[in-house]
């Protein structure tokens, strides 16, 4: 049977980037894929370097603001993994990193502004609060609703199209194996250390697993007799039609749910967590290998916030809306790193993989390899062990 | 408007006018939606209400048509919805919900039933040149020449598989036009060949047939060369068409008209989530239907075009069976007496879907497209060229797939033109069971500040 030092499942940013990491330290790297390379949401998302802490992290009280604010430390080193990704991989991703603006609407909002940033400064994130003049000035876009805004310099929007491909061809030219097509059905542990995996027409031994395979992570932990508290969601993106340069920065808003910016080919993408609802099983449960369906709502409400921050949207055309499928934890943190009762799999996933996914898959990559994962500290499914008293 | 329709048709041609004149009368809430402002289909294009144009369609094939026209532009108890266009179409708990773009505003209409008659569209045939101004499908010239009697260029080059060129020339020679020539792809031997091997079916469409030969009189003494064996390989012009080359040489022309076939309409079928298969020879996505022509989505029903491309006979038959089947589902005819009623429209249904199969046969494009070049777009919304696709379709990916590598399909047709050109090149290297792109919102474009909530 093949042997591989370490067998990758999922086809994503994290588990491309870590096969390319992996393989160019030298290790044996079998990447499995059911679907197409970034067929899920590593090519759904749409493409935001968002370090400032989410807004989904705010709306949930103070005691949730504070354990995410701990993220910052990964959005930090995130920041210099980007700016040095194009060139490690010699490739154009359209990274820009012109910057990005959470906006505020209300004195409420403003509020939540400005404790967000002290939490920010706290964590040693570079962030400012201005005014709305001030905005304005860098953004002259922006509505004159917008009361305040905080300032990151170093956000920015990549492409989700074209980043995984190219961590998947350096990876390739690094020597790893890139199996697509390949849903895998069975991991078991080996006596004597490590696993195997096997699916239609494979199977291989792994000295260790790592499974970055997004909503499907859970599912596939299962396979392990292992609970991982990911739950999917499906969230509604839109694109415009394209347009002249206009909106160079990162937008987002701290008290609706928006995300926006204007890709390289000119095309604005409005986004920000609005549900789609997932389809589902007869006999209960999500399918996930069924389309979510949009709900008019989340559209109307999304372009709502869109026209109020930036009105010269509501003269562009809508070209498409799609959904893409994501997980979240049961406490909104993404969850990476090994599963102590399991040594030797590795778990990536829960969302912000696409901003932190480059640092996810470096963090991994170096820990299996035996060296430090402190940084990894603040994910590891380790807080999550109390689930598996039974499983394993 | 009701709180939930009991009957919407999309589609205001022969089939969506068919349907409606069966359920019409019968105290049903029903609207028929259509882009156009006025009814009448592609095939039945109406001018401006504004505008008088004299003998307007005037040709004998046409009045059985117009006859029906006039008869669905008399019902009074049917919503009229011209130019909305349908962004669109999801099942619900009771039946199914449309969104739609209305001179007003955007509108969302439930319906319990709705019938999805949208028609074709010309096939898009990337070649050398074919974005130049001046190369149009040849519907497109007919569309104007009908509606408008405006001849879109000063000398007119048709050419392609279809023997719908004929009838488009003809148009444009009566209207006063200048047709440099019509050029057939594929051999004449072969297409009377096909025509032979299927004397029944011919005989039974005999008026089409006449239509076609009194069209080829026409040119001829027009002056207009027809040619066989003779295809069109790239179009040249620098700012805009002034010719093409041909298996003929190079023929001097301002515009140049492509027929080599017409796909279904196909998005807001494969929107709710039908069951679709391939459609005929020339590609795209037909609706799979029932014996009422009912979709596989409950309270979804196809007729006309979208179950393939049958012309305007079958499609007014395909109409009045799936409004028969409609009334049937609501409760308003016994099992057997829709049966009855349905089954002088079954017979020709079935016999002008057996000459369409036989035309699909003699018109079909397999073998006959003209070759792109490296450089040729294929997709003309985001500019991908030819070579690109095909360096994407080596890695081996589905076409949702090199939609996201490449951006083919992602523009404002939402791939309506290139899908099947992509498709023809995944099926020319073993992968012709891939099943296209992923449909998705908005059917249309449509304005963001139409769609968003009210500030």
């Amino acid at each position: 049977m093949k042997r591989v030092d370490v067998a990758i499942v999922g086809g994503g940013l994290v588990g491309c980037a870590t096969a390319w990491r992996l393989s160019t330290a030298g290790a044996s790297v079998e990447l499995i894929e059911a679907a197409d390379i970034n067929a899920g949401a590593s090519g759904q998302n749409a493409g935001s370097l968002h370090f400032q802490i989410e807004r989904r992290f705010l709306e949930n009280g103070d005691a949730l603001a504070e354990q995410a604010s701990s993220i910052v430390a990964l959005s930090r080193i995130a920041v210099e993994d980007w700016r040095g990704l194009e060139t490690a991989l010699n490739a154009d991703l359209h990274v820009s990193m012109a910057g990005g603006l959470m906006v505020a609407e209300t004195a409420d909002h403003v509020a939540l502004l400005e404790r967000k940033a002290t939490r920010e400064q706290r964590e040693g994130l570079k962030v400012r609060t201005i005014d709305g003049d001030a905005a304005r000035a860098i953004a002259p876009y922006l509505s004159a609703s917008v009361l305040a805004a905080n300032h990151s310099a170093d956000e920015g929007h990549a492409d989700p199209r074209t980043v995984t491909p190219a961590l998947a061809a350096a990876a390739r030219a690094a020597g790893a194996t890139i199996r697509t097509h390949s849903a895998v059905h069975a991991i078991g542990r080996r006596a004597g250390g490590g696993f195997t995996i096997a699916g239609n027409g494979f199977s291989l031994h792994a000295d260790q697993v790592l499974i970055a395979a997004g909503a499907w992570t859970a599912a596939l932990c299962t396979l392990a007799n292992l609970h991982m508290p990911l739950y999917p969601v499906a969230l509604l993106m839109n694109a415009t039609e394209r347009t002249a340069p206009m909106v160079p920065h990162l937008v987002q808003h701290v008290g609706r749910r928006l995300s926006l910016k204007q890709t390289h080919a000119g095309n604005l993408l409005i986004g920000g967590g609005w549900p789609s609802r997932l389809a589902q099983l007869p006999g209960g449960g999500f399918d996930l290998s069924r389309r979510a369906t949009m709900i008019p709502d989340s559209l109307s409400g999304n372009l709502r916030a869109a026209i109020d921050v930036v009105p010269a949207i509501s003269r562009l055309n809508l070209i498409r809306s799609w959904t893409g499928v994501t997980a979240i934890s049961a406490d909104q943190l993404p969850i990476v790193g090994q599963v102590p009762r399991m040594p030797g799999l590795w778990i990536a996933a829960g969302g912000s993989a696409f901003t932190l996914g480059p640092t996810f898959a470096r963090l991994v990559a170096s820990a299996m390899a035996g060296g430090p994962s402190e940084a990894l500290d603040i994910v590891s499914p380790a807080r999550f062990e109390h689930l598996n008293g039974f499983m394993g | 408007m009701a709180d939930i329709l009991d009957v919407a048709i999309v589609g205001g041609g022969p089939a969506g006018q068919a349907a409606a004149l069966h359920l019409a009368g019968r105290g049903l809430d029903i609207a028929v939606i259509d882009e156009q402002p006025r009814p009448g289909g592609q095939i039945l294009r109406q001018p401006p209400a504004s505008f008088t144009v004299p003998g307007w369609l005037a040709g004998r094939g046409y009045a059985r048509l117009k006859h029906q026209l006039a008869r669905f532009e008399a019902l009074d108890d049917i919503r009229w919805l011209g130019g909305c266009s349908v962004l669109d179409l999801a099942p619900t708990m009771d039946g199914l919900s449309l969104l739609a773009a209305t001179p007003g505003g955007i509108s969302r209409i439930r319906a319990r039933h709705v019938l999805v008659a949208t028609g074709c569209q010309d096939l898009a045939v990337p070649l050398p040149g074919w974005t130049l101004p001046g190369v149009m499908s040849a519907g497109g010239i007919q569309a104007f020449v009908k509606s408008q009697r405006f001849i879109p260029g000063e000398r007119i080059l048709l050419a392609g598989t279809h023997p719908l060129q004929l009838i488009v020339a003809e148009q444009v020679v009566r209207a006063g036009g200048e047709v440099a020539a019509i050029l057939f792809a594929q051999p004449r031997a072969g297409m009377i060949a096909t025509a032979m091997r299927h004397p029944l079916i011919a005989l039974r469409r005999a008026p089409d047939l006449a239509a076609a030969a009194s069209a080829m009189a026409t040119l001829r003494r027009a002056g207009v060369p027809v040619r066989f064996g003779a295809p069109l390989h790239a179009i040249s012009g620098m700012d805009r068409v002034t010719g093409a080359v041909t298996g003929m040489g190079e023929i001097a022309c301002d515009t140049v008209g492509l027929c080599y076939g017409f796909v279904p309409q196909s998005a807001l079928p494969r929107m709710a989530g039908a069951r679709m298969h391939k459609a005929g020879p020339a590609g795209g996505w037909a609706c799979a239907h029932d014996h009422w022509l009912r979709s596989s989505v409950v309270g979804l029903s196809v007729a006309g075009e979208a179950l393939g491309v049958a012309g305007a006979a079958a499609a007014a038959a395909g109409g009045a069976i799936a409004g028969i089947g409609i009334a049937r589902d609501l409760g308003l005819f016994a099992p057997e007496q829709a049966e009855r009623m349905a089954r002088p429209h079954r017979h020709a249904f079935d016999t002008h879907r057996a000459f369409a199969a036989m035309l699909d046969s003699i018109a079909d494009p397999t073998g006959h497209l003209p070759r792109p070049d490296a450089e040729t777009l294929l997709c003309r919304c985001e500019d991908v060229s030819f070579e690109t696709i095909c360096g994407a379709i080596e890695q081996g990916g589905s076409a949702n797939a090199i939609k996201l590598a490449t951006r083919c399909g992602m523009g404002a047709c939402q791939g309506r033109n290139c899908e099947p050109a992509l498709l023809r090149l995944l099926g020319d290297v073993g992968r012709g069971d891939d099943p296209g792109f992923t449909a998705r919102f908005p059917a249309r474009p449509v304005a963001i500040g139409d769609l968003a909530e009210s500030g």
